[in-house]
């Protein structure tokens, strides 16, 4: 399967979401790998902890790949690179998880039909190779938003592989409202993708939402704050609620929400087992999340025409 | 066509061959197989039905002029072209080679494309071929700037993958693809075919062959398309049975793992199928240090005895209320 994912604003959890998505279904035994197609900032390689892969990207990541300077794009096996103390350890039953990183010094570019084929013909051979395929798109409508909408097009090469979109927004006005426009605006994911060939109905069930970042009242986190604010926060909590559904990203079209992780505040970075359960940094209820988040991704329950 | 190490016939052949799983769910027919592999319309798709179902491309031919790599950094320029041809064995498991022979002298000049063009698959350098340097270097890998096969080999992979009328993109497992890269240089008279074979990460396996006067080079890359074929089998089944959890849960998760082996792996091992005689004792070199047969036959055989054993234990839990 082929996951886009994308979002309106940057700082909206995509890529450490996106990244600890791909570490659960590794660790459930799918074969995972994660494309970072957020050219001029990529983030993976941070969040997947290895930090040489940066400068080993430069000329040899995707951004140079797509534009026909590689052969072939870097690929890097994260469960033998990271310097994460945990992720070292593979466990056994996991399936491999491979980073194929972005270039720093990439930035945007203007899509024409080699990229279109160069993107194609990779996704193909990952296809082969991986059950799931993340790519994390940069923020907002981008050129590799573009790129991925006419690869998945009838026409494009793509679009017979069952692919999805994940649409990540903070819970805040401007963020519900932002992440409405993305898919629904003028200049929206559907309309693109429609003027491109895609079915309608079929790009709109298979686009849903992801909230991070939303504070739950009831956790322990809030349980000092005085009446008056509990109120209020209440009160914006429902309004926003109401603000979505009049969007049309009420409940039915979220796939998970991601509650507010101290951790993830401090560093992008994987939530592990370890993390919860021995060093009790990270909430359970993080880990709970993001498990749900990799589950439903492939539960067919939770996509389609709503 | 002259054979390697003879006068006049190229002093090294180099190749690299990518094997991976056809994108379809079911193995193809014959027919699909041939079309498939029509690359080209004036030639034909070669297919033998012995010892197994064998499907071969013509060769497709790449222009190429840059520098060979090399290990010590001497600049050899070669110029020419890179042949490349695709297989289907059993309908299941594709692969491509891309590979060159290269004559130990070229014109001190580059001659004109014409003078290139006569001689497919020949990559022709301006003034000597360093054997050595090259060969090392072909083996190590190349530099930017410098002759890139694999991606000669994956371009053609990614051509095939892209016909969309016979493939469905729905693989039965995932499977990692390999690349072999290989070179061929003459062994001395009176000594037998002889290889040197070696895993390095990624996929990447490297083999250095010395062959018997006169080989021609497509017959190497016809003994390095065997033992590409043989190793990705070898590696694939060994990776789905590595940390296999048999004990896990009613067996639904093994019988997941196991049963897509069973229907389109098990049956495709036949070493030396087309091999030529006189390279045999490349196989045997390989059978007897790292034990390839072997080790799949017990591979196979625990597939089975897993299965079996999964079988037994549904029945026995059906039988009891």
């Amino acid at each position: 399967m082929l996951v886009f994912a994308a979002s309106d604003k940057g700082g909206t959890g995509r890529s450490v979401t996106s990244a600890n998505l791909a570490y659960h279904r590794a660790l459930d035994g799918d074969d995972v790998c994660y494309l970072d197609f957020d050219f001029g900032s990529p983030t993976a390689a941070a969040v997947f902890d290895l930090p040489d892969v940066l400068s080993e990207a430069e000329g040899r990541g995707l951004h140079s790949y797509l534009k026909g300077k590689t052969g072939e794009p870097l690929r890097v096996d994260v469960w033998a690179r990271t310097e994460h103390p945990v992720l070292r350890s593979r466990p056994s039953g996991s399936g491999r998880l491979v980073l194929l990183p972005g270039d720093r010094t990439g930035g945007e570019f203007v899509t024409d039909e080699e990229n279109l084929h160069r993107c194609v013909d990779l996704v193909l051979r990952l296809k082969r190779e991986f059950d799931l395929i993340i790519v994390d798109l940069s923020a907002g409508r981008s050129y590799a938003m573009d790129l991925a909408l006419a690869a998945t097009s009838p026409r494009g090469g793509l679009g017979r592989l069952k692919n999805r979109w994940l649409v990540y927004h903070r819970w805040t006005r401007q963020h519900v409202m932002a992440a409405a426009e993305l898919v629904y605006g003028k200049q929206g994911i559907v309309l693109a993708g429609i003027a491109m060939g895609h079915v309608p109905d079929a790009l709109n069930g298979s686009i849903r939402f992801v909230r991070a970042a939303v504070p739950d009242l009831e956790s322990p986190l809030w349980s000092q704050v005085s009446p008056a604010q509990y109120a209020w926060m209440r009160q914006c909590d429902k309004e926003l609620e109401e603000l979505a559904a009049g969007r049309g990203i009420g409940k039915t079209r979220v796939l998970s929400s991601i509650p507010l992780e101290p951790v993830l505040q401090w560093q992008e970075r994987l939530i592990t087992d370890e993390d919860v359960h021995d060093r009790r940094i990270a909430n359970n209820e993080t880990w709970q999340a993001m498990g749900d988040l990799a589950q439903r991704l492939t539960d067919d329950k939770f996509w389609g025409q709503l | 066509m002259t054979g390697l190490g003879t006068t006049g016939g190229p002093a090294l052949v180099c190749g690299e061959v990518r094997t991976c799983l056809l994108p379809t769910r079911d193995a193809v027919d014959e027919r699909t197989a041939v079309e498939l592999l029509r690359l080209r319309a004036d030639e034909r798709v070669r297919v033998s039905r012995h010892p197994n179902r064998h499907a071969v491309s013509p060769d497709v031919l790449t222009g190429v002029d840059c520098l060979l790599p090399t290990a010590n950094g001497t600049r050899v320029r070669a110029v020419g072209t890179v042949a490349a041809r695709a297989v289907l064995v059993e309908g299941r498991v594709l692969q491509s080679t891309a590979y060159f022979r290269a004559p130990a002298k070229g014109p001190d000049r580059r001659q004109p494309w014409g003078y290139y063009l006569v001689r497919p698959g020949t990559l022709v350098p301006v003034g000597r071929l360093a054997e050595k340097p090259v060969t090392e270097g072909f083996l190590t890998g190349h530099r930017s700037g410098e002759l890139d096969i694999g991606s000669v080999a994956e371009s053609l992979l990614a051509r095939i993958s892209r016909r969309h009328r016979f493939l469905d993109y729905d693989t039965p497992l995932t499977t990692a693809d390999t690349a072999l890269r290989w070179t061929a240089a003459p062994a001395d008279d009176g000594e037998a075919a002889s290889l040197r074979f070696t895993k390095a990460d990624d996929g990447l396996r490297i083999v250095e062959l010395r062959l018997p006067r006169g080989t021609a080079p497509d017959v190497a890359a016809g003994l390095c398309e065997d033992l590409a074929l043989h190793d990705w089998l070898l590696s694939t089944v060994n990776d789905k049975l590595d940390g296999l959890r048999v004990g896990a849960d009613d067996g639904t998760a093994a019988l997941k793992v196991l049963r897509p082996l069973v229907d389109h792996l098990l049956h495709l091992w036949m070493p030396q199928a087309r091999v030529d005689r006189a390279l045999r004792t490349t196989w045997a070199e390989l059978e007897e240090d790292a034990g390839y047969s072997r080790q799949w036959h017990t591979l196979a055989q625990r597939v089975r005895d897993q299965l079996t054993l999964l079988h037994l234990t549904r029945r026995d839990a059906l039988a009891t209320p």
